[in-house]
């Protein structure tokens, strides 16, 4: 089916006094087709489209008419630049652009170019356009035993523009530029990056506040799975900032085929920053959290202290070795325990806490404590044993 | 298409002059061109002044000239007629509105002379404007902005003026009524309106914008046509940019012209957390400065949309921002804001609170006492009256970009506040601090304060004070 070119350049070879006359009377118009198209990517949330066309100009003032239609181009984006001719040429024209108009109720504008002899200009127009956009998404095909994973990046570009681009160039601001074809109404997804052997990182977390409970009559705490890449070149990654978008998670099943095991959204990762991908709830490990203590002690009136033990009976059933990670947030102990007061809580760790390490200071802030606690595998007769661990809470200042 | 009329009416029978009358009879009349016209556009109200020129032939004795503007936007109450030529020989006796025939005025013009004169006709019309908008285009390591101004003016008057003197005034300007509103009620209506009003109006308006005389219109010139050059020149509180040559905009039509010819300014970098000004959330500025060092500083910057772009290194540009700006003048500050950097994190992160100087007050009375003061016994009947709160912050920055960055951050707190820093941090008003940071590129910092505010009886101003200390969580 024969299309449309929607956006064109006339060129008016006649010069005129003002564009408006010009419609009445007899014109020759030349229209210069697309040189090279270049589509920019790079900005989180317009595109950039800039096409190069040789104008044909003679000497004295021209019309060059650029118009549109069904397309969103932005008018007031538009950019029309005289590029200089390559090294070594003669500079042979002397192009300036005069003023531009605008006609009423049209999508079209109206440089005036004026030439100091009559030849031709390569011209670059720029402009942003509308329903022309892109996504990022990854696939991940984790190994047998979760320690690397291969990552694809894909970027697919949605041209909802009404408008089709032959050959052009596409750059997202980072990694490589691809030369492609974009037809209307057409999404295409390219490959950008692929990277082997990236190391992965699988933590198992509780969060009482942030992830909640799995049986909250038998106090059974969810046990999520994380996927945590590092975005740096010791991990096989750290060429550019890791976009936002879905990532589809993949697991080889040791019999030279993949199985899903899950997809989440990656959050944009900047160099040396973690992407952490969730990927399910693990049913092996089990996480029991009960409050085991909870005293008040009166300093005077009703100032009060308050000391709260937090106890984890932990089971886990995998046969392999796993660090589990104990995240609290101590103003959600102080409210589950006391009621909010709207306060912020002044705490420190009691000596009761049995955690080997006591608490991660890079992850623990003035609220969250941040625990490990090392789980041996299941025996072999499959048994779990079963570990408890405290958290001993000292409360101040309450009242 | 020509909507105002200008006619020499030579009637058949005159003596004195009546609207109806002529309204009845078959009027013969001459149609005088426009020799010159010029429009003063301003930017800040749907105003603009037209100034046009005529040659009359005038008889002596009684003249009826008719003006008239049907389908256009024209203030009558600012229609005037003056006499460039003759001015002694000529006066205009009355002015009438005809109530049956709305756009249209009569002048009744009594000569002494038998021969041509020039004559002036100003009036206020709505439907032109103009705009201005900028484009800046930095260079790919982001140490200088090309810098280019345009103007573009805007005709939907309903008029189309041939070869006009266009000049645009920068700043704003008093109006009580809209120029747009008193072009659409009959004159009639307008007599309804307050007199002082009006007067003030026109004569306010009219004071400030006749007061510049009409240059001559001049051409392109001899040799290879060039961009129009927009001649700049302040007028008491208000610029004015006057278009080389004259222009037709046709109605309906807007057309754009370059208004600032390319320099390069130079530019610096400034993150900042302002949250009045950007939200909240580190943003990334282009910092610059309307001055001659910066190969600017010869005009305001009249309100604008500023469209900036950037070099990406790659034969073609980056999209940056689209944003508006305020009118900014000669040696200010020109601050675009790029918006979040996705490559810099920033994070408030607490790292540790504890409250101190807990005053208890006793069963109720006026007797207060201090929690850790010796020899405080226990009192059961005691509430807290008044406490510190101590909080420490870690404002973490992660710069993953690849360049050093400059930071400046405010923070502002209610009540009774002691900010403590190692950090240079300065008061910029009674309740809020400001600080500012240098950041490599991949490296991560915690920029660290203590915030101790001091609650209920404890609290004994609102306001912030800073003291120098460090901060160990």
């Amino acid at each position: 089916m024969q299309r449309l070119i929607l956006v064109t350049l006339a060129v008016l070879t006649a010069c005129f006094a003002t564009p408006e006359t010009a419609s009445a009377r007899i014109k020759l118009i030349t229209l210069p087709v697309r040189e090279r198209v270049e589509i920019q990517l790079d900005n989180a949330t317009a595109t950039l489209v800039e096409e190069e066309r040789i104008v044909p100009l003679v000497k004295g003032v021209n019309q060059v008419d650029f118009s549109w239609a069904n397309t969103q181009i932005d008018p007031n984006t538009i950019l029309f630049r005289v590029l200089p001719r390559p090294d070594g040429e003669v500079e042979a024209l002397e192009v300036k652009v005069l003023s531009v108009s605008y006609p009423p109720n049209e999508n079209a504008l109206v440089w005036q170019v004026a030439a100091s002899g009559s030849g031709s200009a390569r011209v670059r127009i720029s402009y942003l356009l509308g329903n022309l956009t892109k996504s990022f998404t990854y696939r991940a095909v984790a190994d047998h035993d979760e320690s690397t994973l291969v990552l694809s990046q894909y970027i697919r570009l949605q041209n909802f523009a009404n408008e089709a681009f032959g050959s052009t160039g596409l750059w997202a601001g980072f990694g490589p530029r691809f030369l492609k074809a974009v037809g209307i109404n057409e999404t295409k997804q390219i490959l950008m990056e692929k990277h082997e052997n990236v190391p992965v990182r699988k933590t198992y977390t509780v969060d009482a506040t942030e992830f909640g409970y799995l049986d909250r009559p038998k106090n059974k705490l969810t046990v999520p799975m994380h996927y945590v890449l590092k975005n740096d070149k010791a991990n096989k990654l750290g060429q550019a900032p890791l976009q936002f978008g879905k990532v589809r998670i993949f697991q080889e099943d040791g019999r030279g085929s993949t199985a899903f095991i899950g997809e989440d959204w990656g959050k944009f990762t900047p160099l040396d920053d973690e992407m952490r991908l969730y990927v399910g709830t693990a049913q092996d490990v089990v996480v029991v959290r009960t409050i085991d203590k909870n005293e008040q002690k009166r300093i005077v009136g009703s100032l009060y202290n308050r000391e709260v033990i937090v106890k984890f009976e932990i089971e886990n059933f995998k046969d392999r070795a796993i660090t589990l990670d104990i995240a609290e947030s101590v103003r959600a102990i102080r409210n589950e325990v006391v009621g909010d007061t709207g306060r912020d809580v002044e705490w420190e760790l009691g000596p009761a806490t049995t955690f080997a390490g006591g608490l991660d200071k890079s992850q623990s802030t003035f609220d969250k404590v941040v625990l490990h606690a090392d789980l041996d595998a299941r025996g072999a007769d499959g048994t779990a044993k079963k570990v408890i661990h405290k958290l001993h809470i000292i409360i101040k200042n309450e009242w | 298409m020509r909507h105002i009329s200008f006619c020499l009416m030579l009637l058949l029978v005159v003596s004195e002059i009546s609207p109806r009358l002529r309204a009845e009879n078959v009027d013969l009349s001459t149609v005088p061109d426009r020799d010159t016209v010029q429009l003063t556009i301003y930017n800040s109200e749907d105003l603009t002044l037209v100034r046009e020129t005529r040659k009359v032939t005038f008889k002596e004795g009684a003249n009826p000239l008719q003006f008239s503007w049907a389908n256009t936007l024209i203030d009558p109450t600012s229609v005037q007629l003056r006499f460039l030529t003759q001015p002694d020989k000529l006066e205009v006796l009355d002015t009438t509105f005809p109530h049956d025939k709305p756009q249209m005025l009569y002048w009744n013009v009594h000569s002494e002379i038998d021969g041509e004169a020039t004559i002036e006709i100003t009036y206020f019309t709505s439907g032109i404007r103009w705009s201005a908008d900028y484009v800046m285009v930095a260079d790919q390591q982001e140490t200088k902005v090309g810098f280019e101004g345009f103007v573009r003016v805007f005709n939907e008057s309903g008029e189309e003026y041939e070869n006009a003197q266009v000049r645009l005034v920068v700043g704003k300007i008093n109006l009580v009524e809209k120029i747009a509103q008193l072009a659409r009620v009959s004159m009639d209506e307008v007599d309804k309106l307050k007199r002082d009003e009006r007067l003030h109006f026109q004569v306010e308006s009219a004071r400030r914008a006749l007061s510049m005389p009409a240059s001559n219109a001049s051409g392109f010139g001899g040799g290879q046509p060039a961009p129009k050059e927009v001649i700049k020149e302040g007028l008491s509180e208000y610029f004015i940019y006057t278009i080389e040559g004259t222009e037709t905009i046709a109605n309906g039509w807007s057309k754009r012209m370059r208004s600032l010819t390319p320099v390069e300014v130079p530019l610096k970098i400034q993150y900042r957390y302002r949250e009045p000004e950007y939200g909240m959330q580190l943003v990334r500025l282009y910092l610059m400065r309307n001055d001659v060092a910066s190969k600017l500083g010869t005009t305001p910057l009249p309100d604008g949309v500023v469209r900036v772009f950037r070099d990406n290194g790659r034969d073609g540009l980056s999209f940056l921002t689209e944003q508006a700006i305020k009118y900014i003048a000669i040696g200010d500050k020109i601050e675009l804001n790029l918006g979040p950097d996705p490559e810099v994190i920033f994070e408030l992160v607490k790292l540790k609170v504890w409250r101190d100087n807990i005053w208890m007050r006793i069963n109720g009375a006026d007797v207060y006492r201090r929690v850790d003061e010796l020899g405080v016994d226990v009192q059961v009947r005691s509430t807290v009256a008044g406490w510190d709160e101590h909080t420490i912050f870690g404002q973490r920055v992660r710069n993953f970009s690849g360049k050093p960055i400059d930071l400046e951050v405010r923070r502002s707190f209610d009540g009774h506040a002691v900010v403590r820093s190692l950090l240079t941090v300065s008061e910029h008003d009674y309740r809020t601090m400001q600080y500012t940071a240098s950041v490599p590129s991949g490296e991560q910092v915690d920029l660290r304060y203590e915030l101790v505010v001091h609650l209920d009886r404890n609290a004994k101003q609102s306001n912030v004070t800073l003291e120098k200390a460090e901060v160990t969580p």
